[in-house]
């Protein structure tokens, strides 16, 4: 299954393929002809394709569309465009909270289940008896649907949650936290509550990258004395760098929308993007509700380029 | 591999144990919590043990009139949603996997850039439409906003699945004077079909968790996410529970059926290309 | 993937199990549409929004008795407050009334009138009882003119968790000094706060901060007169004290922490009772009216109020069950079943015996009852008091160039609506 993958620097390719001469054939026809035989040929293809295109376009595409430009809507009134709503936007002090947690979260889940993500990964290219078990039970999470996470978090990061009860019983604290609220606490809760969920792609992401390393390089490694960190660090991860950088796009890409769980665990206390939005659209604020969804739409985008950009830089370096 | 007990090995197991025990510890306290009563659980230290267990939360979830309209609503729009998004995405997939390889690239990579979009840039709009044509609180109105997540992936899935597909085996069909309709259907079905159940499994397990779409185009009507929701907001610990473990059990038998088809040499394809 | 191809009775089965599914659904039917308006002469279409154990009660003492006396069937629809007012608009623009009659919650009363949803009851003032209290009455008008009938009444009561004062040797506060100094000393002692009121923005925050006001002698059409100052100011020396989950405190979230000991002190509708003590079996749960400030106690005067849509085609029998739900034999009734005060003074009903402590307390607090100020704009009201609120009590701005600002959107949403 072929998939995109990121850029490859420009440098001598593979051998280039002798060059096959065209056959000698009468002359093209023209643009006309060629039309109608292409469509002769290939009617079905396209009518095959065509649900597909039109619902992405109609269904995806339009929306986002019409999203961007509702942001540029006054509210009263319907002048077209404006800087009416963003500059409402950025005066207030929840939509800059948002922006923050929403980069935090980000942040913060993305490094941790790559450390977590990376331990398990490695832990499972090992074999050990019970390592089935173990990876069965590693992967629960993945199917759970994104909302019981929350739900379940619920009773971890509450008040009166397990986790205030373990700081409790080790003697790390006594009196409870209150977890979900606006700051480092909130966002770390919720970062570790996509994490529970998300961590188990990132592993299978990571162990596909261990196990396509050839087994050699382990074994000249071997030969050369090597510790076992140089070898991971100097032979394994530079290996795993395309693995790493599809789970950081990936999980970052979801984590800059999350939704479920900061409605469930933390409503407007601990807002983000997403519930942002969606706590505008709720209250009739439309325009100011686009105008969000695009500014989260650009971070995605400036994110995604950046990152390309960085590793660009890194390869070229190299 | 030695049999000593050395402290890595130690460690080791001692850790693996640790992340097995976190990877389910949160859905055993769901259970746990549906199955207790209030004074294990509305109490400022909570036992990690159930002292007063009790079936009347089961009990007043369980009942027809309270469990079965959402569990209706999820099932038709979740079996709605596979069913459509195979036949939206299968014939355009194994159109795209006949493409040349360059085509076949940029066709996956842009359906893949869709899922940069946030879905709340999709959903605002999309509520909005769909307010004034009057889908809202529908079964057709939700399935079509599901579809929008589901049918780029179920068609990425089913490019690689085309894509296995030998063409001799359909040239063999068309030289023995099938049309190309008969031997789509007669020849690349068949074959395509595993891939097909798991890409409608895929779908229609998203499809029966989704919380976003529900909450912007349901209003009176309830998915048994937007019930878990609901209670969540009302602070009812217990319902929340209960709903959680029925919403649950049907996505853990289902993944856990998948598992054989998410091997690591799956991805590993996407990662080695 | 396997290259043999399955075998065509699997995909004969795949088939029969969707079909059988998406049947099963059908079958299963969505949702009856009670809503579609029906040739159905005999028959009301009474929209209220109510708990399943609340409709059992209403639908025997009721419901019941109505079709036996008249003949007529009544047909109950479950809908919040805020769903009915979008139902009744779409309804009322599409000019296919099917809701005959409906219960609102008296905070939600002002879009009613301001889109022109509801019927002028001026005619048949006559139907309420001679015996209604005065203090009902003020919010059943706008501008002069009759819109609602009275129903049943409702306040907040002062919930507290008894083990936990004696345990500090404390009492439930009277007054705000004693409230502040119940709160420092819990927070002191335990370093969370303890003390719990409803935070969250709009409804809940309104009557919190309603209260308080009238408490500290302001008003919330005037936030910049004396009292209100004095009031906000007050909010702002409690709030270090609060429980900090009072930012997601509302009528339902707070039984969850009183229950749970998160708070031992917090206000909340009496139907609190009946889920704190009841359902979640917690000891040792007190109530009282409340705690008085400087201008003395005050409470916001909750509750439902009868409405009648405009342009229902059954409008007769809708008054008729109008007056059958304000007499006496089910006023009473619904006292004793479910502890509901009575909108008549003469109406008298033995509460079962742990819900006494509560309907003493409601009883005591309906006397200090105030109704909100009846004016069409009192959404906009709201939003300004949770945002100053916000401001003010969480994110501790100074009060008066503050409430100077809010003031200003008050006066503008004033300006507009006439």
């Amino acid at each position: 299954m072929e998939v995109s993958r990121p850029p490859v620097a420009p440098g001598p390719g593979p051998a280039a393929l002798p060059r096959v001469p065209p056959p000698l054939a009468a002359p093209r026809p023209a643009l006309p002809e060629r039309l109608r035989r292409g469509w002769r040929r290939h009617w079905l293809d396209v009518a095959l394709v065509v649900p597909l295109a039109a619902y992405i376009l109609g269904f995806t595409l339009l929306p986002v569309l019409q999203s961007i430009a509702l942001g540029f809507t006054a509210r009263f009134g319907g002048a077209f465009p404006t800087l009416a709503n963003y500059e409402d936007l950025f005066a207030r002090p929840d939509f800059g909270l948002a922006v923050l947690n929403t980069v935090g979260i980000t942040l913060i889940g993305v490094a941790l289940e790559l450390v977590v993500g990376l331990a398990i990964a490695l832990m499972l290219a090992r074999a050990f008896p019970l390592r089935g078990l173990f990876r069965t039970l590693v992967l629960v999470p993945m199917g759970v649907p994104t909302l019981v996470a929350g739900a379940a978090m619920l009773y971890i990061v509450g008040v009166n949650g397990y986790l205030n009860e373990l700081l409790f019983r080790l003697g790390l604290i006594d009196a409870p936290i209150y977890w979900p609220q606006s700051g480092p606490k909130g966002m770390f809760v919720i970062a570790l509550a996509d994490m529970w969920k998300t961590t188990p792609i990132v592993v299978l992401i990571l162990l596909a990258g261990l196990e396509a390393i050839p087994r050699d390089v382990y074994e000249a490694a071997s030969v050369d004395g090597a510790s076992a960190w140089r070898q991971f660090r100097d032979h394994t991860l530079p290996l795993l760098m395309p693995a790493i950088t599809m789970a950081v796009i990936l999980r970052a890409i979801d984590a800059f929308r999350i939704f479920d769980i900061a409605l469930v665990l933390a409503g407007r206390s601990v807002p983000v993007m997403s519930t942002f939005v969606y706590f505008e659209y709720f209250f009739g604020n439309l325009n100011t509700a686009a105008g969000a969804a695009t500014v989260l739409l650009l971070m995605i985008v400036v994110f995604v380029a950046g990152y390309f950009w960085l590793v660009e830089r890194r390869r070229e370096a190299v | 591999m030695s049999t000593a007990w050395t402290p890595g090995r130690v460690g080791f197991y001692a850790l693996a144990a640790l992340f097995g025990l976190l990877a389910v510890a949160p859905l055993a306290i769901l259970l746990k919590v549906s199955l207790s009563g209030p004074e294990d659980v509305l109490v400022q230290h909570p036992p990690f043990w159930i002292w007063h267990p009790t079936t009347e939360h089961w009990a007043a979830v369980l009942k027809p009139e309270v469990i079965w309209p959402p569990l209706r609503k999820s099932l038709v729009v979740a079996t709605g949603t596979a069913v459509l998004a195979v036949v939206i995405a299968a014939p355009a997939a194994y159109v795209i996997a006949r493409l040349p390889r360059g085509w076949r690239y940029g066709v996956v990579l842009a359906l893949l850039f869709t899922r940069m979009f946030p879905e709340v840039i999709i959903a605002t709009p999309i509520a909005v439409t769909f307010l004034r044509a009057g889908l809202i609180d529908t079964d057709i109105g939700l399935i079509l906003a599901h579809l929008i997540r589901n049918l780029p992936f179920v068609a990425w899935i089913l490019v690689g699945t085309f894509e296995v597909i030998p063409r001799d085996l359909e040239e063999a069909s068309w030289v023995d004077g099938n049309g190309r309709l008969g031997t789509l259907w007669s020849v690349v079905l068949p074959l395509a079909l595993p891939g097909i159940a798991v890409a409608a499994i895929f779908a229609w397990l998203d499809s029966w968790n989704d919380l976003l779409y529900a909450i912007y185009l349901l209003l009176a009507e309830r998915t048994l996410p937007l019930m878990t929701y609901y209670f969540a907001n009302r602070g009812s610990v217990f319902d929340v529970a209960t709903f959680s473990v029925v919403l649950t059990v049907p996505v853990l038998v289902l993944t856990l059926l998948l598992q054989q088809y998410i091997r690591a040499g799956t991805l590993g394809g996407a990662v080695k290309g | 993937m396997r290259a043999a191809p399955l075998p065509r009775y699997s995909r004969r089965r795949a088939l029969g199990v969707g079909a059988g599914l998406l049947l099963v659904a059908a079958c299963g039917g969505s949702a009856e549409d009670v809503l579609t308006p029906e040739a159905d002469a005999g028959s009301l279409r009474v929209v209220m929004g109510l708990a399943e154990s609340e409709w059992r009660v209403v639908r025997e003492v009721v419901l019941a008795p109505f079709e036996q006396q008249t003949g007529v069937r009544v047909v109950p629809v479950q809908m919040e407050a805020a769903d009915l007012v979008r139902q009744l608009d779409a309804q009322v623009q599409a000019g296919a009334v099917s809701i005959d009659l409906f219960t609102q919650d008296n905070n939600q009363l002002a879009p009613l009138v301001a889109k022109g949803l509801v019927e002028d009851l001026t005619p048949y003032a006559d139907l309420i009882p001679a015996e209604t209290p005065q203090a009902l009455r003020p919010v059943l008008e706008f501008d002069g003119r009759l819109y609602f009938l009275p129903y049943r009444p409702n306040v907040q009561i002062t919930y507290y968790l008894e083990p936990h004062f004696a345990q500090y040797g404390l009492t439930p506060p009277q007054t705000w000094d004693e409230l502040l100094a119940v709160g420092r000393a819990f927070e002191a002692r335990e370093k969370f706060g303890r003390v719990v009121i409803q935070g969250v923005p709009g409804g809940p925050v309104g009557v919190v901060v309603t209260e308080f006001l009238w408490q500290g002698g302001g008003d919330p059409l005037e936030l910049t007169a004396p009292g209100s100052a004095r009031a906000f100011e007050f909010l702002q020396q409690l709030e270090p004290y609060l429980s900090p989950v009072y930012q997601t405190a509302k009528f339902d979230t707070i039984n969850t922490y009183l229950a749970s000991e998160t708070a031992y002190l917090g206000q909340n509708w009496p139907f609190g009772a009946d889920v704190i003590v009841k359902q979640y079996r917690k000891q040792g749960v007190g109530a009282y009216s409340g705690w008085a400030g400087p201008a003395g106690e005050f409470h916001v005067l909750g509750g439902e109020v009868i409405g009648i849509p405009r342009g229902t085609p059954r409008r007769e029998q809708a008054l008729e069950f109008a007056r059958f739900l304000m007499s006496r034999p089910v006023q009473e009734a619904l006292v004793q079943r479910l502890a509901w005060p009575p909108m008549r003074d003469d109406a008298f009903g033995a509460v079962a015996e742990w819900q006494q402590p509560f309907f003493a307390a409601v009883q005591a607090a309906l006397r200090q009852a105030r109704a909100r100020p009846n004016v069409v704009y009192w959404g906009e009201v709201e939003r300004v008091l949770s945002d100053a609120f916000r401001d003010i009590v969480t994110n501790k701005q100074p009060v008066p160039p503050t409430l100077a600002r809010y003031q200003a959107q008050i006066e503008q949403a004033r300006a507009a609506a006439r």
